[in-house]
């Protein structure tokens, strides 16, 4: 009788293996994960994270995968809040633990739900920068669109880090290297200490210094769309800077203009 | 915070909003879906896929009697995690006022034959 040896049974359900983990800062970090043969996703998309608590029950949150829909592994990017019931916890994960990772990726900022374009605008605060980490790595982007802004804001130059090591590597990427060329503009700003750029993005905006930087016009319906991750008061400035031009907010159902997602916090 | 299932998806039932939610956290009843205020995590996703536009966040001005309503009937409804097709008259009935009133049926949705 033939016995086949199975993989030996995972400990936690929906469970996947972290195989890296890059601390960044004292409060960002990110790690990389085992991804399930079955899991389809879009670039862009979320899924549900987390651990097991003491009371055997999972705490679940929700993260955007910050890998391309290509890609072998899953990538996240996450804070570390100390008294986080999860953070404090996920922050000591290293290669060979395991997380739960539900399979079922959802979420609104995808290609998906923008009608096509000349130009996207990718606006973020912090970690919101995940879901266009993934975006910025899919030829489907630059498939797509003619240039691509990745408008970030953090508090501090070290916390800008994760962004930019990935800007500073896509033209040179091997898969993707070509198809970025010269379509991509980065324009990172800090909030709490001095740089290059200083100040809120929705400011930047408001009083056209962002386009001026970038040698850009203003946005209209028919050349540019944007997606927005940030802190509820980013997204909620950014929305009404939006619709002041004119654009209209999309869904997977009905593709439009604009799409926002909250970026996710412990 | 959460986000509710209000008046306008009576007699409709889109259910697009099904298809995007993260954690299953939608209950079907008849001629209605409601949102379990405890298990959702206020992603905010389902609220522009509803063709009805009947999903608004909880902070919204009136929300209140829809936050009870919602939890009321996600406590007797059965979950739903997957899309159907919209009920027969959806499209006529999208935008009808007092759907409430003429419309709504407090039983769950059954298994279909």
């Amino acid at each position: 009788m033939n016995v086949q040896t199975q993989s030996p049974a995972k400990i936690l359900p929906d469970a996947q293996t972290v195989s890296s983990v890059h601390h960044w800062t004292d409060t960002l970090f990110s790690f990389r994960v085992s991804r399930p043969k079955s899991l389809r996703f879009r670039s862009g998309e979320f899924v549900m994270i987390g651990l097991l608590k003491e009371d055997g029950k999972p705490l679940l949150r929700a993260y955007s995968i910050a890998s391309p829909s290509w890609d072998e592994e899953l990538e996240f990017y996450s804070i570390k809040v100390p008294d986080g019931p999860l953070t404090s916890r996920l922050q000591k994960i290293a290669p060979g633990d395991e997380i739960i990772l539900r399979p079922k990726p959802v979420g609104t900022l995808v290609l998906d739900a923008l009608l096509p374009g000349k130009r996207l605008w990718m606006i973020c605060t912090g970690t919101g920068v995940a879901p266009f980490a993934s975006l910025l790595r899919d030829p489907e982007t630059w498939e797509q669109y003619d240039e691509v802004i990745l408008a970030h804001t953090c508090r501090t130059a070290a916390e800008l880090d994760y962004g930019r090591t990935l800007v500073e590597a896509l033209p040179d990427d091997p898969l993707i290297g070509e198809l970025v060329g010269d379509k991509l503009k980065y324009y990172p700003t800090t909030t709490r200490e001095p740089s290059a750029i200083e100040g809120r993005i929705s400011d930047h905006i408001r009083d056209g210094r962002v386009f001026a930087a970038l040698g850009l016009p203003e946005w209209t319906c028919d050349s540019d769309r944007v997606m927005v991750c940030g802190n509820l008061a980013l997204n909620k400035d950014i929305m009404g800077l939006c619709e002041g031009y004119g654009l209209v907010e999309g869904a997977n159902s009905d593709p439009k203009h604009f799409v926002v997602e909250k970026a996710f916090i412990d | 915070m959460t986000f509710v299932v209000t008046d306008n998806c009576i007699a409709c039932k889109y259910t697009d909003c099904v298809s995007v939610c993260p954690v299953d956290c939608f209950y079907e009843g008849e001629n209605m879906l409601v949102i379990d205020p405890e298990e959702c995590i206020d992603c905010g996703v389902c609220e522009p896929e509803c063709p009805a536009d009947a999903i608004r966040a909880d902070t919204e001005e009136g929300m209140e009697p829809w936050i009870a309503f919602n939890e009321k009937y996600a406590k007797i409804w059965p979950v739903i995690t997957e899309a159907k097709d919209p009920l027969p008259e959806a499209d006529d009935m999208d935008g009808q006022a007092n759907k409430l009133e003429t419309h709504f049926s407090e039983n769950p949705a059954t298994e279909a034959a």
